[in-house]
């Protein structure tokens, strides 16, 4: 059974469109996030995919269209709404704690309950151990991993992720990949993680949203109903990553 | 973790310790041959040894300048401390909230752009109509001078944050106002002590010239005095005094510098 059968309509996403001066980037784009679910979105390079995440997060306000979470219009002020950068968004003057912590600060945690999550969160991501340090005492994967415990610290409505891992190398990125697996499991977040990586999709999501060019529109859904862990070499993986590479092909 | 990254750091090779010292050493041992050898005139320029025989005398005697050593450096202290913490007072928040507030930069930057090509010391005339040559004026005159690097380092720090990490507070629903105290800030920090030291600088400079023009007492007066009775033994003892007291200022500076900002500097 998909993993997002039977479950509430979390995020509802109704004619989305972005217009710059005469350049329509997004074009009517209408899904639904669903409760606890894990939605991948790909699409071709220079589609609008990280437009597509600031107009949803708000960062940029969009054209036409509305973004209701739980049925009330989307806003950062109420609903609570993490996103992971593609680049390292640690501030260098805080400790790996106080920058976990950053997030939950802004939406006024009580004290106890903060400390309390905060100290859940960090042992959960394994960071525990360098928490007093500096950002610039860890690695790279680290800092994305503190942007990561930040983002779900908070017990999102929507966690949306830009291309998080897009910056590291293969191996801390499949690291990476079943560790985000273990966290969204744990925490049952609702997350958008957009990515150009087709594997990474298939590796990761419910379900994934194929984006076309500019004016992006959805292309597709594809319903990813594999047991985890996913092998990447199972034929029936295979042939769904085959099956996203053709629909965005672009030359 | 903590361990692997103590693994790493490393340590001061003992020749760059050494080498500051040596070069120290260097520059007055040369100075002191230059004099003993008769090179330049004692006339002209007193050796680094006679200056310190005459710090010796001048701190217990007066003559020829009215005051012991103690008394110059008490007022020049005084004058260029009370001057440079005004001008960080005032200039650093004026700087950081141009820097982030549409409406403190949309009212005060007019007013800055016009006073920042304006040297300090063109206020002197203006000063001591309305101050005369006491505290006050100087005070005046070095505030002005300090909060012209503060107001433009604090601006340019805030300017200079990194975007991302302002949309990532945005996304969290930050307010402008947490934005500004907890990110905005502490990234503009490393040019806010930036403009600590542009600013001691500039208000030990400008308190010199100050003192040089209307003053009864402080270093500048001191070297006025060595000048005019043709003593360049005082005039060095003035110059050195300013110098070290400011390197002194400097140095505390660069480690509350390095204490506060353990995980930006390198």
């Amino acid at each position: 059974m998909p993993e997002h059968q039977e479950k509430k309509v979390k995020i509802r996403v109704e004619h989305l469109t972005k217009i710059f001066d005469d350049l329509t980037v997004l074009d009517g784009i209408c899904f639904n996030v669903y409760d606890g679910e894990l939605l991948c979105i790909v699409g071709p390079t220079g589609c609008g995919k990280t437009t597509f995440l600031n107009t949803l997060s708000k960062l940029l306000p969009a054209t036409r269209g509305n973004i209701l979470i739980d049925g009330a219009e989307a806003d950062p002020k109420k609903h609570n709404i993490s996103f992971v950068f593609q680049e390292s968004t640690c501030m260098p003057w805080r400790t790996v704690r106080r920058n976990v912590a950053y997030g939950m600060e802004v939406k006024n945690f009580p004290p106890e309950k903060l400390a309390a999550r905060l100290d859940y969160i960090l042992e959960l991501v394994g960071l525990d151990d360098c928490a007093d340090l500096y950002p610039n005492q860890v690695s790279a994967s680290m800092e994305q991993r503190i942007a990561v415990a930040r983002a779900f610290a908070v017990n999102p409505d929507l966690l949306m992720m830009d291309e998080p891992y897009g910056q590291l190398d293969v191996k801390l990125r499949y690291y990476l990949e079943d560790e985000l697996i273990r966290l969204w499991q744990t925490l049952r977040s609702t997350v958008l993680f957009v990515t150009h990586n087709i594997e990474e999709a298939v590796y990761l999501g419910s379900r994934i949203l194929v984006l076309s060019n500019k004016p992006t529109t959805i292309k597709k859904e594809v319903i990813v109903d594999l047991p985890r862990p996913r092998n990447v070499m199972d034929p029936k993986f295979v042939a769904l990553r085959q099956e996203v590479t053709d629909l965005i092909q672009w030359w | 973790m903590a361990k692997a990254y103590e693994a790493v750091k490393v340590k001061t090779p003992l020749l760059l310790k050494v080498l500051p010292l040596a070069s120290i050493a260097a520059f007055f041992l040369v100075w002191q041959l230059v004099i003993d050898l008769g090179v330049v005139p004692r006339t002209m320029m007193e050796s680094p040894l006679g200056v310190i025989k005459l710090f010796w005398v001048k701190l217990h005697q007066p003559n020829p300048d009215g005051a012991i050593w103690t008394v110059h450096a008490w007022t020049s202290i005084k004058e260029a401390f009370s001057g440079y913490l005004l001008s960080l007072a005032v200039g650093i928040p004026l700087g950081l909230l141009m820097g982030w507030f549409n409406l403190a930069e949309g009212l005060a930057r007019p007013i800055f752009e016009m006073l920042r090509p304006i040297p300090s010391i063109a206020w002197i005339p203006l000063t001591i109509y309305w101050f005369g040559i006491d505290l006050s004026g100087k005070v005046f005159i070095i505030t002005m001078a300090g909060f012209i690097p503060c107001v433009i380092n604090s601006y340019y720090g805030v300017k200079m944050t990194n975007p991302t990490l302002i949309q990532m507070a945005r996304t969290y629903g930050a307010s402008d106002w947490n934005i500004f105290l907890n990110i905005c800030i502490p990234s503009a920090l490393p040019m806010v002590f930036g403009a600590l030291q542009i600013a001691l600088a500039t208000c030990w400079t400008t308190l010199v010239a100050a003192e040089l023009i209307a003053a009864d007492t402080g270093l500048g007066f001191l070297i006025t005095i060595g000048r005019k009775l043709t003593l360049p033994g005082l005039v060095v003892l003035g110059m050195v005094s300013v110098g070290l007291t400011g390197a002194v200022i400097g140095v505390a500076i660069d480690r509350l510098e390095k204490k506060l900002l353990a995980g930006i500097r390198r």
